[in-house]
């Protein structure tokens, strides 16, 4: 069954791989924007993935389809 | 700051420097300046008005040769065939600095004064050449076509006589007897030939018939060549006329009547022989004129070709002197030192460069003088400069537009680089769009050196400009398109996913059943083409755009806080950013906790039904303390929302009194030590006490500001109260209106989708059953009209609605958390920018 646990996970996996954004970009005219660009880009788009993943945990409803004649999937 | 790099989290650091520039080396000190860019020149004379300004004689030189070199342009554009202007970057250079400088400008002045004297000479002896031949082309055609008259008049010439004859007198027997021994082709009824415009033709012999009362004959003949006007390019058609009347009086009268109408006389012979004569001379002079014409054409195209070649070293020589002067009009001259003042921004970071210049500068003058520079201390603010480059370029801008960042204040422009195409793509997500703009804007990056060159218009141009803008939009488009899982309106089944669809049922209908599956990368593939996908869809979408708002907003929020620690302002965090961080977390942060601990629940599990969270939150403010058992999220509820309220409801009158109440101690203080507020100066009378107290508290720069320009802070307890709570009255409303704004996301990409998907089953998915090479022909061209309306109206205006939506919300919601924006734009002397703004 899912659970949560990914979340937990992938959350960790996300700040490791943010402090190493941090620490492991070399110093130069362009530190600061390459570390921030790094960061906000790690960190938006597991905010994303984790909503589109908790949406569907423990989904409230479940989808259902009426087969017209000649419909495609 | 003892930064080693320049970052974009604030504006960089600038000096007010002072130079002393003799004068002698002044015009290429400035030069050099230009050229590097780094300074923002104070106008030194404000009062002065331009005609009185030290250098309005070299400006107005300047002017004179802007327009010669304009004229050029215009000549050289409006030839017929082009005439190659050889680009700047491949022309001879001029050398504008040094000792040579001043003798090369003469002399370009010379040159240029020169070469628009020949060619406006040129210009009129083409013209009135052109005139000229246009004249003897009509008498040419005059005597040709008269010669025709005359001739079919000799076949009837017997007539004539005899007529003539009749009504003669016996004065006149005489003139008949001679005339007997002249030629006998002559008859002399005297005649006025000429040209005349072709519509006037027919009023023109109307106007003699009623004059005359029709004592005489007219003929008249078309030219079929129409005459072309050099100057305006407009066609004429004519027509030859040659009206034979007897006695001055009509004659004259008919001459008069000529000129008024327009027509154009020629003074024929009645002599054949003499007609033929003037038809040679005029054939030869046509001959003539034509040659002198090509001729002339020739030169002139000739030199022409001679300016196109230094044309842009030429406008590039001017505008940069033209600048130089128009700076130097901002310098003070101080006669005793005989050196001229000027002052300007700069940053920081780049005195060293600075300096080298200027002994650059002095070098390449060839004399020992080295301009002085020394730091002005001053309580003026300074321009806000962002060190940008091709890259950080697009996003600064659009950031920009919104307003110009106080100095050194955070700049929002940094975390737009990211947040702004990720709010797109969340707007936009679809795999296949994204690709198709990610795939455009590498076309553009792959040709910027050449396109960087070339005059773009408007609107390709602003597409190129915010080419990486558009890259990263692209790219951020394809990871929601995967989360979405929306490609082209379809989903892709990269892994298992979490429902089975077993057979329909007795009424058609296949519920899902879950196989225990978690479709970990996106929306599971079954919801898409279910009947309820949108319910679920939908409350996905709106709940994802709260939580993302929620956070957007926090963000911003705390970007309050680099500002008040940079600038000491340690009561704006205890009165402005605590309580507004309070308030929007109790209420707001709650609700995002809310909807990630709903969704964390495996509902079947509990025994109470999943409470709608809409409901709750509005219960909460209504109706606090009161949760049903059945309804509740968690236990305790009740009581924690309270709390929550009750801090939120605490601190509004937190934000609304705590600042001004901790300034108005802070007015009763410096007030009780003496001072005197510059609202209450009458006049700029000042108790002598006040001067030495002030070299003393240098501290207090609040009171002693001297200039009258400076923003100085109110001191007036009134306006402080009222900006506070108009400032927390906005950031109240402004909470709850914005994160209901952030339900745009939702909206723009249910648009989005929707659209996506009406395009395919309108098209392709009706075309996709046919067979035959009838079908594939009409399948291709489907796809093709598939393809052009995804691109247009799919990329390209969904796409631009979306640029404008997530712009709204970086300006709207989250500036107005910390942003002031109150700053102006340093724009320094710089020829590289004096390019970009023709």
């Amino acid at each position: 069954m899912a659970s949560i646990i990914p979340v937990i996970f992938i959350l960790a996996v996300v700040l490791g791989l943010i402090a190493c954004g941090y620490l492991f970009v070399p110093k130069g005219p362009h530190q600061t924007t390459i570390r921030t660009a790094i960061m906000l880009t790690f960190a938006s788009c597991y905010l994303m993935w984790m909503v589109t993943y908790m949406a569907q945990l423990h989904p409230l409803i479940t989808p259902y389809r009426s087969i017209k004649s000649g419909e495609s999937l | 700051m003892g930064d080693d790099y320049p970052t974009l989290f604030r504006s960089e650091q600038m000096s007010l420097m002072q130079f002393l520039i003799p004068t002698e080396v002044a015009h290429d000190t400035v030069a050099e300046l230009g050229e590097l860019g780094n300074v923002q020149f104070k106008d030194l004379n404000p009062a002065v008005n331009p005609f009185q300004r030290s250098f309005v004689g070299e400006i107005r030189r300047t002017e004179e040769m802007t327009r010669r070199v304009r004229f050029f342009e215009s000549q050289i554009q409006k030839e017929k065939d082009v005439v190659p202007i050889r680009p700047l970057y491949d022309s001879a250079p001029l050398l504008t600095v040094g000792p040579s400088a001043a003798h090369n400008i003469d002399e370009l002045d010379v040159t240029l004064a020169e070469h628009e004297k020949r060619l406006v000479q040129m210009n009129d002896s083409y013209k009135t050449l052109s005139e000229r031949t246009r004249e003897l082309v009509e008498a040419r055609h005059v005597l040709r076509e008269t010669a025709v008259f005359f001739e079919k008049a000799e076949t009837q010439h017997t007539d004539i006589r005899t007529s003539f004859d009749d009504s003669s007198a016996p004065l006149l027997q005489h003139d008949d007897r001679e005339q007997q021994y002249s030629s006998t082709v002559q008859f002399d009824l005297e005649f006025i030939a000429g040209t005349i415009d072709r519509t006037r033709i027919s009023t023109f012999e109307r106007v003699l018939w009623r004059v005359l009362r029709g004592n005489l004959y007219m003929n008249h003949t078309d030219i079929t060549e129409p005459f072309v006007d050099p100057a305006t390019g407009t066609e004429t058609r004519k027509n030859v006329f040659i009206i034979f009347a007897h006695g001055d009086a009509l004659l004259a009268k008919i001459r008069k009547v000529a000129e008024s109408m327009g027509a154009t006389l020629y003074p024929i012979d009645a002599n054949a022989d003499k007609r033929s004569d003037s038809l040679r001379e005029v054939t030869a002079r046509l001959e003539d004129l034509e040659t002198v014409l090509y001729n002339t054409g020739l030169n002139r195209r000739s030199k022409l070709l001679k300016i196109g070649e230094n044309l842009a070293r030429w406008q590039d020589v001017v505008r940069k002197e033209k600048a130089i002067y128009e700076t130097m009009n901002l310098f003070n001259f101080d006669v005793r030192r005989k050196t001229l003042v000027a002052e300007g921004w700069v940053p920081t970071r780049d005195l060293t460069m600075i300096q080298l210049a200027l002994r650059h500068a002095t070098e390449a003058s060839g004399t020992s003088v080295v301009p002085i520079l020394h730091e002005l201390r001053t309580s003026k603010t300074p321009p806000t400069f962002t060190r940008t480059n091709k890259f950080t370029e697009g996003f600064q801008t659009i950031m920009d537009a919104y307003g110009i960042a106080t100095y050194q204040e955070v700049n929002p422009g940094l975390f737009a680089i990211v947040t702004f195409p990720f709010l797109f793509a969340v707007m936009f997500g679809d795999i296949g769009h994204g690709l198709i703009i990610f795939f455009a804007a590498l076309y553009m990056i792959y040709q910027e050196k050449k396109w960087a060159k070339q005059e773009l218009d408007e609107i390709l141009g602003q597409f190129f400009y915010g080419r990486y803008i558009i890259l990263l939009m692209g790219i951020f488009s394809v990871y929601t398109g995967l989360m979405y899982n929306d490609i082209f309106s379809k989903s892709l089944h990269i892994w298992h996913s979490g429902w089975d669809f077993p057979e329909p049922g007795s009424n058609g209908v296949s519920y899902a059943v879950s196989n225990g599956h978690m479709y970990p990368f996106g929306v599971d593939p079954a919801w898409h083409g279910a009947d309820n996908g949108l319910v679920f869809t939908n409350s996905y979408k709106m709940k994802m755009s709260i939580v993302l708002g929620v956070i957007h907003m926090t963000f911003a929020l705390c970007l309050q806080l680099p500002n008040h620690i940079k600038f000491k302002r340690p009561l704006d965090i205890y009165a402005n950013f605590i309580p507004q961080m309070i308030f929007l977390q109790s209420i707001f942060g709650y609700l995002v906790v809310c909807i990630l601990y709903k969704w964390s629940i495996d509902w079947s599990t509990r025994d109470t039904e999943p409470p709608s969270l809409l409901n709750m939150l509005i219960a909460m403010l209504l109706s606090p303390g009161k949760v049903d058992a059945n309804a509740q999220l968690y236990p305790g509820q009740s009581f924690i929302q309270v709390v929550l309220l009750l801090l939120a409801m605490v601190c509004v009158p937190w934000m609304l009194c705590m600042k001004p109440y901790f300034q108005w101690k802070e007015i009763q203080m410096i007030q009780g030590q003496g001072y005197v507020g510059l609202n209450h100066h009458n006049g700029g009378h000042r108790e002598s006490t006040d001067e030495v107290l002030e070299s003393e508290e240098e501290g207090n720069g609040r009171v002693i500001v001297e200039e009258m320009e400076e923003e100085h802070e109110q001191h007036d307890f009134s306006e402080v109260v009222i900006h506070q709570i108009i400032h927390t009255i906005e950031f109240c409303l402004g909470c709850i209106s914005h994160t209901a704004s952030y339900l745009r996301l939702w909206a723009l990409s249910l648009a989005h989708a929707q659209l996506s998907e009406v395009l395919w089953s309108m098209t392709i998915e009706k075309f996709l059953g046919m067979s035959g090479i009838f079908g594939t022909i009409t399948l291709a061209i489907v796809v093709v009209f598939w393809f052009s309306a995804t691109v247009f109206i799919l990329c390209i205006m969904e796409g631009l609605s979306a640029f404008l939506h997530a712009l709204r919300l970086h300006w709207v919601e989250a500036n107005s958390k910390h942003y002031q924006g109150e700053g102006y734009l340093f724009t320094p002397l710089s020829f590289a920018k004096l390019d970009e703004k023709e």
